[in-house]
């Protein structure tokens, strides 16, 4: 009696507590690089930082919403068992949101502050006194979120991971290729905010962006790639699950619109923007629909991996 | 009095002796309650060749009351279970409906409760048990299929029966250490 338990709301957390991962450590990268004493790369780091509480909130709620009875989900907060990687994750999901909000907080441009202020009932006026400039707190905000966006990127994989009863989940390569992925998808969601930006484009940010995200894919891909290879040479039942993606029912969306679409074609497209700068020259092509074009792709591959890992290793099982 | 012994309840099962009547999933319905279209146990069929050379198999399943359960390591409130006799049960007050047990549970033995919004599962009868009987499955079987007892015990039905039969469990490389055993 195997069914299908998680579906579209658990794909969609996974993907926006990937994205919010991505999103706050590159900021955190951007914002800990420093030149004369200033963040190397201010806007990706401040976009970063703008951008990441809210994926990783709404995914937060839709996990919240998909519970039986939402009105428990406090119970995960009342204990903690090291041995579920749910558990786990529940706590470094709510100190890392935390830490997205307070950074958040810390880049908010000063004016916008007051403004929030300012629109407070007066009821809520003493909630004035928080109208405080925590713009010393970035680096550290951006060093302590680090360990925890890891954490989040990675755990969203370790929980299909450490399913022993799926044969499609049961190796840590998935965690790793959550990581990454989560990563991938969390620069290129920068990635298209600079380019959306209508203000003169800071080609060195978007080449460290580029230089980031072809690192990312790469490593995804060499992660994919052993994931498939050490399955075949697997167990059974490992070979079996690995028949959903080979052959199976996610084949086409695996390899068409995940391998292809998803991975293979926004590293080309990157490599291409940065072409130029491989040969030496200090600029980049930037062709902003292609750009915008390969970061869409990203962002497809992403959730498309989560897709189908969710619903694949769901009806994997041991016969 | 309580009993301070040792205890490891465990189900012996005579699978060929089944004729798939059904009676144990009937009795567990009605013992516990099950709604309509969940099962806390059930019966697989196999059948094979045709006319008239041709043989059919009936295998019950339910829970597997497991050694080293996954259900209750993944359980991220500790609402599923184990008691110290072995029986792995949830506690519905606990459950916050996540299903994350279910999805690692290798003999998809539980279920959701729509109406409840927890996971529930074969509790072995726990509620017969303490009071000294039998699960209600065991109970009803016509032909005698399942064997329930204690196997700290070593006077009892299962232990003479494991020590003097071959067995099998199902599933044993997914490390859970199930304790539903198959007469071979």
């Amino acid at each position: 009696m195997q069914t299908i338990e998680w579906g579209f709301l658990i794909v969609n957390y996974l993907f926006l507590g990937g994205l919010s991962a991505g999103l706050f450590f590159v900021s955190a990268l951007a914002t800990y690089l420093q030149e004369n004493g200033e963040p190397a790369y201010p806007r990706i780091a401040k976009y970063g930082a703008m951008m990441a509480p809210w994926p990783v909130a709404l995914g937060s709620f839709l996990l919240i919403f998909d519970l039986g009875n939402w009105y428990r989900f406090y119970k995960l907060f009342i204990v903690f068992k090291w041995q579920s990687p749910m558990s786990i994750g529940s706590w470094l999901l709510l100190v890392f949101t935390g830490i997205t909000f307070l950074a958040f907080w810390a880049w908010l441009p000063e004016e916008t502050r007051h403004r929030l202020f300012s629109l407070l009932p007066k009821r809520l006026a003493f909630l004035k006194r928080f109208d405080v400039n925590i713009d010393a707190w970035k680096r550290p905000l951006a060093m302590a979120g680090f360990p925890f966006s890891i954490g989040v990127g990675i755990y969203t994989g370790v929980l299909l991971g450490a399913v022993q009863a799926r044969p499609f989940w049961n190796t840590n390569l998935v965690a790793q290729m959550f990581l990454f992925s989560a990563f991938s998808t969390g620069t290129a969601a920068l990635i298209l905010a600079l380019s959306a930006n209508k203000k003169e484009l800071d080609f060195r940010q978007l080449r460290f962006l580029y230089t980031l995200d072809i690192c990312f894919i790469t490593i995804e891909f060499f992660i994919v790639l052993p994931y498939l290879i050490h399955g075949k040479l697997s167990v059974l039942a490992v070979q079996e699950a690995l028949k959903l993606i080979l052959g199976g029912p996610y084949t086409l969306t695996f390899w068409l619109f995940f391998m292809l679409a998803g991975l293979l074609l926004p590293l080309f497209i990157e490599l291409w923007e940065m072409a130029p700068a491989l040969f030496q020259k200090a600029t980049i092509h930037h062709n902003k629909p292609l750009a915008s074009v390969a970061a869409g792709l990203v962002l497809l591959g992403g959730y498309l991996l989560r897709y189908i890992f969710v619903y694949a290793g769901q009806i994997s099982a041991f016969k | 009095m309580a009993d301070t012994k040792k205890k490891r309840y465990v189900l012996v099962l005579d699978s060929k002796k089944c004729i798939n009547c059904k009676a144990c999933v009937v009795a567990c319905k009605a013992e516990n309650g099950v709604p309509v279209g969940k099962f806390r146990d059930w019966i697989t069929e196999e059948r094979r060749g045709t006319w008239p050379r041709l043989m059919a198999t009936f295998d019950p399943e339910q829970c597997m009351h497991c050694e080293n359960p996954s259900c209750v390591r993944v359980c991220p409130t500790g609402a599923s279970w184990q008691r110290k006799d072995g029986i792995v049960l949830v506690n519905y007050d606990d459950c916050i409906g996540c299903r994350y047990c279910m999805i690692a549970c290798p003999y998809n033995a539980r279920y959701f409760r729509e109406d409840l919004g927890v996971v529930d599962k074969c509790t072995l009868c726990a509620h017969r048990v303490d009071k000294g009987g039998i699960p209600a499955c065991v109970e009803t079987c016509p032909s005698k299929v399942r064997v329930f007892g204690d196997l700290e015990d070593p006077s009892s039905d299962v232990s003479q029966l494991l020590n003097t039969r071959r067995y099998l469990v199902k599933k044993p490389e997914t490390g859970n250490g199930p304790q539903l055993y198959y007469l071979l």
